[in-house]
């Protein structure tokens, strides 16, 4: 059932998305052309993947004359927090029926939809998650075409400050939350310090670090909220 | 190394973790009591890790630019700001940090 409301409420809640992707894919859609991409494979790659750090990562192995194999195998592991994120959000869906509506949802569960439907605090229509996923969609491989073709065009203080936007509504949401409760500002500290102390002293890999941080600071909110906080029936 | 090749089998790698699991989602609704809660404060605890500490090394030896651009967003919406203000606001911060005292 198409909703138009819904659909202009998630396209609404989209477009800081929007702006983060495009200015990040812009960067993408130059390193593919400078990496001795086609115009249709590095937009291709951005319309069929839709995954910001994991594109990076498989350009970088590429760059550096890596095995087809080893760039997969790590592609796969830097994207194997998304089990854990499609799990928690899947909970949230309306309507779990649709296979159509499944589909959508997981091909667009990227860090920035998932953390901004969960914070939802309702169940999630397919339309308003549709609005949601086509406004990233549309700023990540319009950002990525742009970038091909004209280079990070912005003046580069524009340009390195942009990279500011997807954090900054992370920490929006954050500030949201902690407004209502203590509680998750303690979790979200779990995370941050641990991921903190594993990538910068410890030298882990980005992917390994984020998955570690993340259930371990998980566990650490399960014990310390209660049934009814977490919204458990 | 065929490129397209890559392409697809990266992008096969990428969505499979994310689309499996809507398709389990009856069989994790059924899962024990912890496990449901902690699906629940999973979006949470990805938070913290989602900002920390890439948003200060994406920045390298400026890093109090990006650290700016976060206090002010996270201060914005503790102080009930919509988010768009929360953004324009840490990317005021962040852009003039950048100015202020480059690296």
């Amino acid at each position: 059932m198409v909703n138009g409301k819904e659909i202009r409420e998630g396209i609404h809640d989209g477009f800081p998305i929007f702006l983060g992707y495009f200015t990040t894919a812009l960067a993408f859609g130059l390193l593919t052309r400078t990496s001795g991409f086609l115009f249709v494979e590095g937009v291709l790659t951005s319309m069929i993947t839709f995954a910001g750090s994991g594109q990076f990562l498989m350009m970088n192995l590429y760059n550096a004359g890596s095995f087809l194999a080893s760039i997969i195998v790590s592609v796969f592991f830097i994207n194997s927090r998304y089990i854990f994120m499609a799990s928690s959000l899947s909970q949230r869906l309306a309507d779990p029926s649709s296979i159509a509506g499944r589909l959508m949802c997981g091909f667009g569960t990227v860090d920035e939809v998932f953390t901004v439907a969960s914070f939802k605090g309702r169940k999630l229509s397919y339309s308003y998650m549709a609005g949601l996923i086509f406004t990233s969609y549309v700023g990540w491989v319009s950002g990525t075409a742009i970038g091909y073709l004209g280079g990070t065009f912005l003046p580069a203080v524009v340009q390195k400050a942009a990279v500011i936007t997807v954090y900054a509504m992370f920490a929006s949401l954050l500030g949201s939350e902690t407004r209502r409760g203590i509680k998750a500002f303690l979790v979200a500290s779990v995370s941050a310090l641990l991921n903190s102390l594993l990538i910068l002293v410890l030298g882990l890999s980005t992917g390994l670090s984020f998955l570690i941080s993340m259930i371990i600071a998980t566990v650490f909110g399960a014990l310390l909220y209660t049934d009814e906080e977490a919204g458990l029936e | 190394m065929n490129k397209i090749i890559l392409i697809v089998s990266c992008a096969f790698v990428t969505l499979l973790p994310r689309i499996v699991p809507y398709f389990a989602s009856s069989a994790l609704s059924r899962l024990p009591r912890f496990l449901r809660k902690c699906m629940v404060l999973l979006p949470v605890a990805a938070l913290g890790a989602l900002i920390f500490p890439l948003a200060l090394t994406d920045f390298g030896s400026m890093w109090y630019a990006g650290l700016a651009g976060v206090a002010v967003a996270f201060a914005v919406s503790l102080f009930r700001g919509p988010m768009i203000l929360s953004i324009i606001l840490a990317l005021l911060s962040t852009a003039g940090m950048l100015l202020a005292f480059p690296a």
